[in-house]
């Protein structure tokens, strides 16, 4: 076993590394990077917003698909990669940014052919999203556009109206599928939280990531079911939860509230977005008053 | 063995059962996930107010408990029709391979379905199980030992189950790769009163085919020129059944997943209590169906294991030694 894993190291090693050599060799003149590969679904889209198009070589074919990414049209102008480093050596990248939780095989690999490897933790609040974005244009070598990318985000979050503070907060539950809701200490739940809501999915204290019985919301009478899930994508029992006649029966409180995942599955700008509907969500909560 | 030990009198066998069956549906509506006041939900319910109380009664406690009446009582009736028709004791769905090509079937309709009507998930499961029987009998009828049914169960149960992981991986959702679990496993978690309405149909018209054997399935005790010779048709005989079993099996499956050894274990236990009279085991085999998978489903809830462990784990984990049991006096009796 042990003799294998070595054979195949040293073979690894043999091939790769004249590739990774012939890349830093045509690395860029000015010092950025010219031929970034990204491996992760939240660093393809920071690496769409934030590098040129003709530096950016591939990014994941998750990203092409209009339902996981929001940048769906610009990630089908580079060429898809699946995470294999199969695939990604002969693209002959002289920076590969990756997610810290997947593709682990990959990185390790590329890391050992000498390719410059960074990783990017998942934030976990809006502090976090920002310092990130920060972070990753920094790795890129375009400090000036992640600082203006954040200022862009600070000045759309500015714009939303604010909650009153006089009304009730409302109360929300995020249902995702199988039955799972975001607790404490999760970036949804700082993003419900600057969007005027009380997150029962952390008020009730069920862990960072815990599923929910159905009765259990349903019985704790929330005024919101923040939904997190496209309406009409293709059939399974984890969706299925989020379509069960009792969350239509009950409505109109909770009120259900659709947020598409690809909004905030990703800790990246788009959040101000799920933070714009939110609010608006919650405005008209209030209005509304409790019953 | 069989006949001698009768305890309970067969009059009161099937009452008795169905008593014990009826009081586990009642129980398994007070028993959840959060504290519900039984009492204002069933008010709130009677006067047709929707509150949050009466919904969960009507949506999430009923639907659990009726499906897992139902879909017991299935399993448990194909189970003892199945023993009588093959005069098998191992002759069960889930062993011979039945459940695992009704979820198959159940699974090509749910995820690439095109949404035709909600009949299509019962009718794809029902596909499943019928074309499961009858390849079983073309490998395994008449006359066949031991030996080739359960090999013939063998080939079924590896075909259908690993087409059904490849089809979950095909399948265009992300989520439902990882949901072979629930169709080779079985759950009634966060059933809807939907499933209730579209099973309940089909499975009462598979019961009653089945049912409507039990004259043959006892006269083909005395073996089958005898049976043939009393005016039952063994053809007739085995259409009843084929069709019987895939009714309520395929559309048990199609809604809650292959629940394993129902079939098994509650005629192996009853049989004893009504003689060797395979056409008498077969209702007192529902209501037994239905008490198993209503404690199993009990358990699961009440056990604190979460994630919820599927209902097959518990059905196996008590099924399984019955298996082995069974086996080890087959053999006794072939050498």
């Amino acid at each position: 076993m042990a003799v294998s894993a070595g054979f195949r190291a040293a073979l690894a090693g043999a091939v790769l590394v004249p590739v990774a050599l012939s890349a830093a060799l045509a690395g860029a003149p000015d010092g950025r990077p010219a031929r970034i590969v990204s491996l992760n679904l939240c660093t393809d889209e920071l690496a769409l917003r934030l590098a040129d198009p003709d530096r950016l070589v591939s990014v994941t074919w998750l990203s092409q698909d209009p339902r996981n990414g929001n940048l769906a049209e610009a990630a089908r102008r580079h060429r898809a990669n699946h995470g294999l480093v199969e695939e990604i050596l002969p693209l002959a990248p002289d920076l590969v940014v990756a997610g810290r939780y997947t593709t682990r095989h990959a990185v390790a690999m590329l890391k050992r052919a000498g390719i410059r490897v960074v990783e990017f933790d998942i934030p976990k609040d809006l502090t976090g999203v920002k310092a990130q974005i920060v972070d990753f244009a920094a790795a890129i070598g375009e400090p000036a556009r992640g600082r203006a990318l954040v200022a862009q985000m600070d000045a759309e979050l500015a714009r939303l109206a604010l909650s009153d503070p006089r009304a009730a907060v409302p109360r929300a539950f995020v249902l995702r599928p199988n039955g799972f809701t975001p607790g404490r200490g999760s970036l949804v739940d700082d993003v419900l939280t600057a969007a005027g809501f009380d997150n029962l999915g952390a008020s009730l204290d069920l862990g960072a990531y815990a599923q929910v019985p159905l009765e259990r919301v349903v019985l704790e009478r929330a005024d919101a079911l923040i939904v997190d899930t496209e309406p009409d994508g293709p059939p399974s029992l984890a969706t299925a939860v989020l379509t069960h006649p009792i969350l239509r029966a009950l409505s109109p409180r909770p009120r259900l509230i659709s947020i598409p995942s690809r909004l905030w599955t990703c800790a990246g700008p788009s959040v101000v977005a799920a933070i714009a509907r939110l609010r608006s969500a919650a405005a008209d909560l209030q209005k509304g008053g409790r019953p | 063995m069989s006949g001698a030990s009768r305890t309970v009198p067969e009059r009161l066998l099937v009452p008795a059962l169905a008593v014990a069956a009826l009081a586990l549906t009642a129980a398994s509506v007070g028993i959840g996930y959060a504290p519900l006041d039984l009492t204002a939900a069933i008010t709130d319910a009677w006067a047709g107010r929707n509150t949050p109380e009466a919904l969960v009664l009507l949506e999430l406690r009923l639907p659990r408990a009726i499906l897992g009446l139902l879909v017991g009582m299935s399993l448990g009736l194909a189970g003892a029709a199945m023993q009588g028709l093959l005069r098998n004791p191992l002759a069960e769905p889930g062993i011979v391979g039945i459940s695992g090509a009704a979820a198959l079937g159940a699974v090509l309709v749910f995820y690439f379905g095109t949404n035709l009507t909600q009949l299509t998930l019962p009718l794809g499961g029902i596909a499943g199980a019928a074309l499961a029987t009858i390849v079983l009998f073309a490998l395994a009828g008449r006359g066949a030992g031991t030996t080739t049914l359960i090999l013939a169960g063998v080939a079924i149960n590896a075909f259908a189950g690993s087409a059904t992981a490849l089809a979950l991986n095909l399948a265009p959702n992300p989520y439902a790769a990882l949901e072979v679990v629930f169709w080779l496993m079985g759950s009634l978690a966060d059933r809807s009163l939907a499933h209730v309405w579209l099973a309940a149909p089909l499975m009462a018209i598979g019961w009653l085919a089945l049912l409507a054997a039990a004259p043959g399935l006892d006269a083909l005790t005395l073996g089958e020129d005898t049976a043939t010779s009393l005016g039952f048709r063994l053809s007739s005989l085995r259409l009843w059944v084929i069709t019987g079993s895939a009714l309520a099996v395929g559309t048990a499956v199609a809604v809650t997943g292959a629940i394993g050894f129902v079939g098994l274990v509650v005629p192996h236990l009853l049989r004893r209590l009504v003689g060797s009279r395979p056409g008498a085991l077969l209702l007192p085999s529902a209501f037994g169906g239905g008490v198993m998978v209503l404690a199993a489903d009990i358990a699961v809830r009440t056990s604190g294991i979460r994630p919820e462990l599927k209902l097959g784990v518990v059905t196996s984990i008590v099924g399984a030694p019955f298996l082995f049991h069974l086996i080890w006096r087959l053999r006794r009796r072939m050498t």
